[in-house]
Formats: C-alpha cells, structure tokens, sequence
C-alpha cells in the first residue's frame, strides 16, 4: 500500500514533466532591444523570461532570441546599465522592438554611467567619464577642479573663481567645450576667462584625451570637454532632486533643484541652482575680494513623434566672480612690492560683498535638435544654437563703477549630420556646420576695446567612419574648414583700423581599437588648428596687473627695439595658424582586483601660441612688467597611469602619477605655466550597509604636486627696473618669480545614502597646508585656500506611477 | 493622418530655417565705439621758477606711446637747479593723444579734494624742505613745502594738494634724484592718507644736480 501510495505520488508530480518532454517546447520570441529615446539599439541587455531559468543578451545589435519556450505567452524582463528595467507580457512568436528607456540616476541606484557609448570616431581615443554623483558631491566646483581628479588634466587659475581645465599641458581655447553639443561661445582668451558652464545641474561630463578637431570641431588641439545636462528621458516617472550644501572656507552655500518627467512621446526637465561664497582665507591671512556668486537656470522639452526626435533647450548662467584685490594693484610700483611681499598688501577682514576687480557674465544658450530615425541604424539630425554672452569686467581704477571691458558675443551654430547605414561594414557620421561668432565693444567703457569688434565665419565639413573586423577597430576622419575673420579696432587715439583674412584647413584622424580578453588597446593619431584669437592678435595695453601686446601689434624695430605703434595686416605678418599633431595611445588591463589604464602621448604643435614676459617699461605711472605674445614650435611628451586595485570586497586603493614634459623645441628653451608632475593616491573604504545606511564611502586622497623643474629662468623684477639684468627681444625666456615649491594636499570625504537621501560631507586641504599653485595666475600675490569643510544633502523624489 | 503628421514636421523645420536666417542676418560692420580716456596722462613737465625772477628750470617726462612699450623720454635728462636758491615748482600735465591737447592739471585742480603730490629725493638736497621727502607708507607728515591747499576737504580743513610747493636748495649735489608721485585717493584722500593710499596717476624720477 506504502509503495502504491508513493507511486501515485511520484506519478502526479512527474507526469506533467514526462508530458512535456514528449511534446518539446517550440515557441520562441526574437526581438530587438532599443533605445526609447534614440532608436539606437542596445547592445548586451539581459533579457529573462519571469518564472523561467531562461535568459539571454543581446548582441551588438540589439538582437535576441530566445528558442525552446514551452508557453505562447511569457513575461519578459528586460535589463541594461544606464536604463529603467523592462517588464513586457508578449505573446506569439513575432519578431518585436522592445524600447527601454535611460534611466534618471537615482539615489538609491548605483551610478553607472562610466561605460557611455563613446562618440562615432573617438573611439580610439582615451576619454574620462565625471557621472553626476562625483559632480554633485560638491556642487560649488567649477568644470575645471571638477575634471582635475583625472590623471593628465588639472586647471589653470586666476585665483579661485576662474579656473581653466588643461588636458596635457594645453588650455584655453585649444580645449574644445561642447555645452549639449554645441560649442560655448565666450571671450576664451587669456588665463582670466573660464567658461561659464553651471555643472551642478550636469548629468554628464565626458572627457576625450586626444585631438578631435575632425569630430567636433578644430581648435581640440589639447582634447574636448562634453558637459550634458539633465537628460530628456521619455517613460520616466515625475521626479525630483532638492540638494543643499554649505561650506566652511568663503561661508559658501548652494541650493538646487531639478524636476522632471517623460511619457511616452514627450519629456522634460527644469533645473536651477544659486551658489554664494564670500571671502576664502589661506591658513595665514584672508583672501580679500576672492567670493562669487551664481545664478543658473535650465529647461528642456523633448517631443516624439513616430521617427522624429524634436529636442529644445535652453540655459541661462548669471555670474559674478571677484578677482583677488591685492593683484590689481594701483601702480607698477605697488606691483613690484606686492610681489616681493611674502602676504598680500592687501587684506581686509571678510566681507560677502563683490567689489572691483571683478567680472559680471550672462550667458544664454538656447538650442534645438531635430532627429529624423529613417531607419534602425541611420538617421539625420540637425541642431541650431544659439548663444548671447554678456561680459563685464571691472577693474580698479578711476571709473571702477564703469566696466573697463563690456562686451556682447554672439554665437550662432548650425550642425546637420547624417549617419549612414553600414556600408559592408563600414559605420559613419558625414556632417556640415556653420559657426558665426559676432562680437561687440558697448560704448562707455572710458577705455580703448582691449579687443576689437569681429565677425568670424565657418563652414565646415567631415565624415568619420570606423570599421570594426573582429577584436580590431578602425576609425578615419577627414575635416574641411573654411574661416573668414573681419576685424574692426580702435586705437587709443581713437582712430580705427580694419583687417580681413581667411583659412581654408584640412584636419585628419586614425584609430585603431584592440579589445584583448581582460583589457584593450587604443591608438588615435590627429590634427587640429586653430587660428589665433582676435585678443593674441591684437591686445594692446593695460591687462589686469600687467601690459600685453597682441601678434599683430608687436614689432622690432630697426635698432632691434620693440615698438607697438603699428597695427600690422594680418596677411603681411608673419603670425601662422597654430597646427597640432596628437598621437596617444591607451592600454588598459583589468586582472582580477585591479585595473591599469596607461596613457602615452606625444603632441607637436607648430605655431604655439603664448604670451611671455619681455621687458619692463617706464610708463608715466612708473615701471610697468610687459608681456608679448608669441609663436614657436612646441612639443609635449607625456604619460598618465592610474592604478586600482580593490584589496578586499570593501577596500580599494586608486595610484596615479602624470607626468608632462614640455619645450619650446624652435628656439631649444623652456615653456612658461606647463602643469608640473603631480601624483596621487587614494585609499577608499566602501562598506554598503553601514549604522542603518544603505551605502557608506570613506574616500582618503593623498596628492604631491612637484616643484616645476623646467620653468623658464627666473630674473628678479628689480634687477629689470634698475636695469641690472639686461633683456632684449632674443633674450631667453624668462619669468619675475621662481615657481612655488612642491606641495602634499590631503582631502577627505564620506559619502552616504539612506532612503530617498544621499549627503556627504567633506574637507579639501585637511591639513591646512599653505601653498601656491605654480597654475595660478595669481601666485605671485597670494596663497591658495586653506581647509575647507562642505557638507552637502541631497533629497530624490520619485513618483512611483510611470506615466505610461 | 500620415501626411497630416509630415506637414507638421516640415511646418517645424520651416519655422527653424526662418529663425536662422534671422540670427545669421544680424551681422555688422561697425569699429568699437569711440571712447573718451578721461585723464589719460602722456606728459608731464616740471616747472622750478626762481623766487626773484629768472629763467625757469623745466624738465619734462613724455610717454610717446601711451600704453604703448616704448620706455618714457625724460627731456632734459635731469633737473638741474642752482645751490642756495629758492624755487617754486608748478606743473603743465597734458594728454596729448587727442587733438587739440587736454589738460589733465586743470582736472586735477578742480578734484583738488581727490589728488595730492608726494615727493622724494635726495636726502638733504634741500635746506627747505629737510629731509628726504614724505613719500612711502607712514611718511606724509614729513617736510614738504605745500603752497596749497584743497578747497572741499572731506575730513573739513584743507589738506595740500602738491600742485605747487617751494624747495631752498642746499649745496652742491652732483648726482641725486627727485621724484614726484601724484596720487588719485578718491574718498581716501584725508590728513592721515600717504602715498600708498589710491592709484597712482603718474610717478616720475629725475635725476637732480644742484651746481
């Protein structure tokens, strides 16, 4: 009876089974996985059937199939880094998109960004991604401290509010910045102008290591910046990010807040944040006049429409930044002494008010983007912009309530590009651009433009194609610009004068991808050029603490004097364009724990362009340091490697050293400002569930910034006043001050999350170190901030119900 | 339903084309604004009259170029004034870019309140004033003969101005330097205010012989 029973129990749990195998399960489902937004087909999502042991991926193509399913109707869960999960009931055995959408990084969601499809032609390039927990950890950064944690970039400065991120020893207007893919028009000449790019409310930061003049545009000698901003997600529940923080150094403080939502065809977003700092002190004395304050506003909207994308946005950045008081100083004398002084001459006690020197900028951008997805692997897309930026600038001086630069540039940008569908193989991009750039002096400044009205004008064409055979990528692009400059001046004396010239530029690139199985290979060589800007050209006077004379305005005289009487004509100078070769190279390993990203790159540019001490002047005011700018041929050799290692499940230890050597190779002698070697090591403990937190992050980074050992020689500023130290134009270069010593920074920080919140507080320079930035325009006055704590706090809301 | 889709997107990409060639068409063609650089200083002469008649003794300080490199011409190269005599120096302080010349001493008198001349020189050059001059920080009560005073002072007594003092040579002197700091001290300008205060408009050094 026992045995009857058992039998009749086995038979009425196995018989389903043995029924099923004889009757074999034939259904399968085929489908491709896309993006919601872009129709670009995800490649790698993790497709599973709910209830099943049965998953699959999808290939590069988005395409997967799923064989041998017992049931007509199954759920399918569908998954990927970067987007929301999928859950489809499907039924029948028809082949069907599946469109995920990019998910808003949440609170509660690990942050992984960092693998964003890289760009049709840089692929072969080493490039850095910033994802918006690192941005929003301190939300008073600027681009360029935000960037200078990646090994080879680091930012020059003038003082705290005016910081410039330099790729491997090139800044300025040699680093291409694309603001929602349209190059940030603004006065980007000399070290005091950084763009004005609000990134509390980014999304995004991508950085690209090698010269992609062909892809985005010339003048990426150095690299490319992309800063995005919030993303126009469709299918994407209500949501809202409220952050504060406060910060001890400046009696700084920020609030921000973004909001938005997407449904099936429509998306948008707003955000605005408001940042105030005060007076910084360096451990020893106050920085007087070094605060800043910030207003920044964004919108986008997105609309679908079957194949067609509709995308506009819009972004306003309102910025007051002070410069330090003690380095505009009343007369070359105050200068001399200044420097000499071992403490600012100036210091006053601390004071949230903005006096002269400083700058007043309103940026605007606004742009739209049209994608025609004709097919599943092309589409067109066209993108206008356009930009209004407003500078002022105050000096001290006689009218300081009158700004001494005022000045209205207008950027217009017209891109349409076609990506082709795959030609045997072959992946592309073909593009053209119109770029116009108007700039205008406002009247009333009670000085002569320091730069002169112009109109510029580009058209430009390029296609980027890559093939990809195995493991092997390869990538070619070729670019054609065309520029016309009309420049119009005025002279101190109030006569006028005019010059007109034109460029016609091809820029080229290869690469070649190896993917190995636990690491890859990149190899990017490319060109780029740049024309000099209208303020290298033609900046004549009084700039700041010091006199500048432009290309075009500096001459040598018969007796071998200078002379800055005449305006030369552009085409009878003999002022060249800037033409940069960049070849760089990336291995990366991944073994086991650890990860070692090496990058090696040499970068020759012909024509270099910068601006040098020459000679002290007498002037009525007394004696005036004068700078000059001028070209030669340069070459930069560096590498960076960085080293993670992850010691136990919760500890890991990240080493980086880079390292720059660079010399003016034309006249064998020293660059002046290159970024010294600097090294780093940070110890971090990330311990998930910690005290009721759903994640904890302890973060110790340890930096020595080495003295600059291959800085021009130095001749004392008095020895050039008295006339002691003999200078002519054919003198070596040389600087008034030794570069500063070498420095240790410590910074701390603890990040955590709980719930719908995430906070972190952390301290810069923890040691209270007193040190000077050998970057830092204003090193010759001052010492760079002491310690300073921020404690930041960020709520998430995020409405449960999708839209859908 | 389709066409009526597609005449919305060209009705789109017709409104952008329209807003493009707006923009593009809002070039110019215009120099920057003419400016008016107020107080602009390129020369500088001093004037020492004898008490008693005699030629003046005049040396002038020109800036060719303005903001230009060109280092400044001293004409004559020096000051030369005669032992034991009395001299009161006056100034002629011109901005020569614009045509006709302006003259910036005729400014600085009427903001008399706002500017004050500070002196330094070869230590006991003069037998009046002693001394080697009230320049530097901390040193504006030191020996100066000021022969004016400004009308509208703000702390309400006059406090010299500079533009015109008196100077009792000593013996000779074969190799000295006289120099001469106008200060701008706008709301700064006080009794206590020294030639660190302000900005400067112009700071000139001659050398000196007294024979």
């Amino acid at each position: 009876m026992k045995r009857l029973l058992l039998f009749a129990f086995l038979a009425f749990f196995c018989l389903p089974n043995l029924i099923a195998q004889e009757q074999p399960c034939t259904n399968s489902i085929s489908g491709k996985v896309l993006d919601a937004n872009t129709n670009v087909p995800v490649p790698y999502a993790v497709v599973k059937v709910d209830g099943l042991e049965k998953y699959t991926t999808t290939n590069e193509d988005g395409d997967f199939v799923i064989n041998a399913l017992c049931s007509k109707t199954n759920t399918l869960l569908i998954s990927s880094i970067g987007y929301a999960n999928l859950t489809v009931v499907h039924e029948g055995n028809s082949q069907t998109k599946f469109l995920l959408s990019q998910e808003v990084t949440g609170l509660d969601e690990v942050t992984l960004q960092g693998e964003r499809l890289k760009d049709v032609g840089t692929e072969s390039i080493s490039q850095v991604v910033l994802d918006q927990e690192e941005i929003k950890s301190i939300p008073t950064q600027s681009l360029g401290t935000a960037l200078s944690s990646v090994q080879g970039v680091t930012f020059a400065s003038v003082g705290n509010n005016i910081q410039l991120p330099i790729i491997h020893g090139l800044s300025g207007n040699r680093i291409l910045v694309l603001n929602n893919g349209i190059k940030h028009g603004f006065q980007n000449w000399g070290e005091e102008h950084a763009p004005e790019i609000d990134i509390t409310n980014a999304n995004r930061i991508t950085l690209i290591k090698g010269a992609t003049g062909v892809r985005y545009g010339s003048e990426a000698l150095g690299g490319a910046i992309l800063v995005e901003s919030t993303a126009l997600n469709l299918n994407t529940p209500f949501y809202t990010n409220v952050g504060v923080s406060g910060e001890t150094n400046g009696e700084g403080f920020n609030t921000n807040l973004e909001l938005g939502s997407g449904s099936e065809n429509w998306s948008y977003y707003a955000n605005g944040s408001f940042t105030s700092i005060g007076d910084r002190t360096a451990p020893d004395y106050n920085l007087t006049n070094s605060g800043r304050e910030e207003t920044a506003l964004g919108v986008g909207l997105l609309h679908k429409n079957k194949n067609w994308n509709v995308g506009v946005r819009y972004s306003y950045l309102d910025q007051n930044l002070a410069i330090l008081r003690t380095s505009f100083l009343a007369s070359p004398e105050a200068f001399i002494r200044s420097i000499n002084a071992d403490e600012p001459v100036i210091i006053e006690p601390l004071s949230r008010e903005i006096t002269d020197p400083n700058q007043e900028t309103q940026h605007h951008l606004a742009k739209a983007e049209v994608e025609w997805l004709y097919a599943d692997d092309a589409k067109l897309t066209f993108i206008a912009g356009f930009q209004l930026n407003k500078r002022q600038e105050f000096d001290v001086r006689r009218n300081a309530d009158v700004p001494i630069v005022d000045l209205d540039l207008i950027t217009n940008d017209y891109q349409l590009e076609w990506k082709h569908p795959s030609w045997g193989g072959l992946k592309g991009l073909i593009g053209v651009q119109y770029f116009s750039q108007n700039n205008d002096n406002n009247p009333g400044t009670f000085s002569s433009p320091i730069v002169p009205n112009y109109n510029i004008e580009r058209f430009s064409s390029f296609i980027v194609e890559k093939i990809e055979k195995g493991r092997n990528t390869f990538e070619a692009g070729l670019r054609l610009d065309f520029e016309s400059n009309s420049i119009r001046g005025r002279e101190p004396d109030n006569s006028t004068f005019r010059d007109d010239f034109s460029f016609t530029n091809v820029t080229g690139s290869l690469g070649y991808v190896r993917e190995f199985e636990n690491g890859s290979f990149r190899s990017n060589i490319g060109t780029a050029w740049r024309t000099a800007n209208p303020f290298e050209l033609f900046s004549f006077g009084q700039n700041r603490w010091r006199l500048i004379f432009g290309l075009l305005r500096f001459a040598e005289d018969e007796n071998g004097d200078p002379n800055t009487d005449n305006v030369a004509l552009f085409d009878e100078s003999d002022v060249q364009s800037e033409r940069g070769y960049k070849f760089i190279n990336e291995f990366k390993i991944n073994k086991n724990d650890s990860q070692h990203l090496l990058t090696v790159y040499s970068n020759y540019i012909e024509n270099y362009i910068f601006d040098r001490p020459i000679t002290v002047t007498t002037t009525v005011r007394g004696p005036s340091l004068a700078f000059i700018y001028d070209q030669a041929d340069a070459l930069f050799l560096g590498a960076d490697y960085n080293w993670r290692n992850n010691w136990t499940k919760n500890i890991s230890t990240d080493l980086g050293f880079s390292y720059l050597w660079s010399r003016n190779i034309g006249d064998d002698e020293a660059l002046i400002n290159q970024p010294p070697i600097s090294t780093s090591l940070s110890v971090q403990w990330d311990q998930g569930n910690l005290l009721g937190l759903s994640s904890s992050i302890v973060r110790l980074r340890s930096s020595y910034t080495f003295e600059q050992f291959q800085a021009p020689r130095t001749i004392p500023i008095e020895d050039l006043v008295e006339g002691s130290a003999e200078v002519t134009l054919d003198s070596e270069i040389f600087d008034v001050l030794d570069p500063p010593a070498g420095y240790f920074l410590l910074d701390l920080s603890w990040n955590v999350k709980w719930k719908n919140f995430s906070g972190s507080i952390a301290a810069q320079n923890l040691l209270n170190t007193s040190y000077r930035s050998y970057l830092n325009d204003l090193r010759y006055f001052a010492d760079e901030p002491g310690r300073n704590i921020i404690l930041s706090l960020n709520y998430q809301f995020k409405s449960r119900k999708n839209n859908e | 339903m389709k066409t009526i889709e597609n005449l919305k997107n060209y009705k789109l990409l017709a409104i952008l084309f329209i807003a493009i060639i707006v923009v593009s068409c809002s070039d110019d063609d215009d120099a920057p604004p003419e400016e008016n650089l107020p107080e602009v200083i390129t020369t500088v002469t001093l004037i020492f009259t004898p008490d008693g008649g005699g030629t003046p003794i005049t040396a002038t300080a020109v800036d060719p170029d303005g903001e230009g490199i060109q280092d400044l011409i001293e004409d004559p190269a020096g000051i030369t004034l005669a032992a034991n005599t009395t001299y009161t120096l006056t100034y002629t302080i011109l901005n020569t870019l614009p045509d006709p010349d302006e003259d910036i001493g005729e400014e600085i008198e009427e903001e008399d309140d706002e500017h004050q001349i500070f002196y330094e020189f070869t230590a006991d050059a003069f037998s009046s004033p002693t001394g080697d001059g009230n320049l530097g920080a901390g040193n504006a009560d030191d020996d100066i003969n000021y022969e004016d005073e400004d009308s509208d002072a703000q702390d309400g007594s006059g406090n010299p101005v500079g533009l015109v003092t008196t100077w009792t040579t000593a013996g000779t002197l074969m190799s000295g330097t006289f120099r001469a700091n106008l200060q701008h001290q706008p709301g700064v300008k006080t009794a206590d205010s020294d030639s660190t205060d302000g900005d400067t408009d112009f700071d000139l050094t001659f050398d000196l012989v007294i024979q």
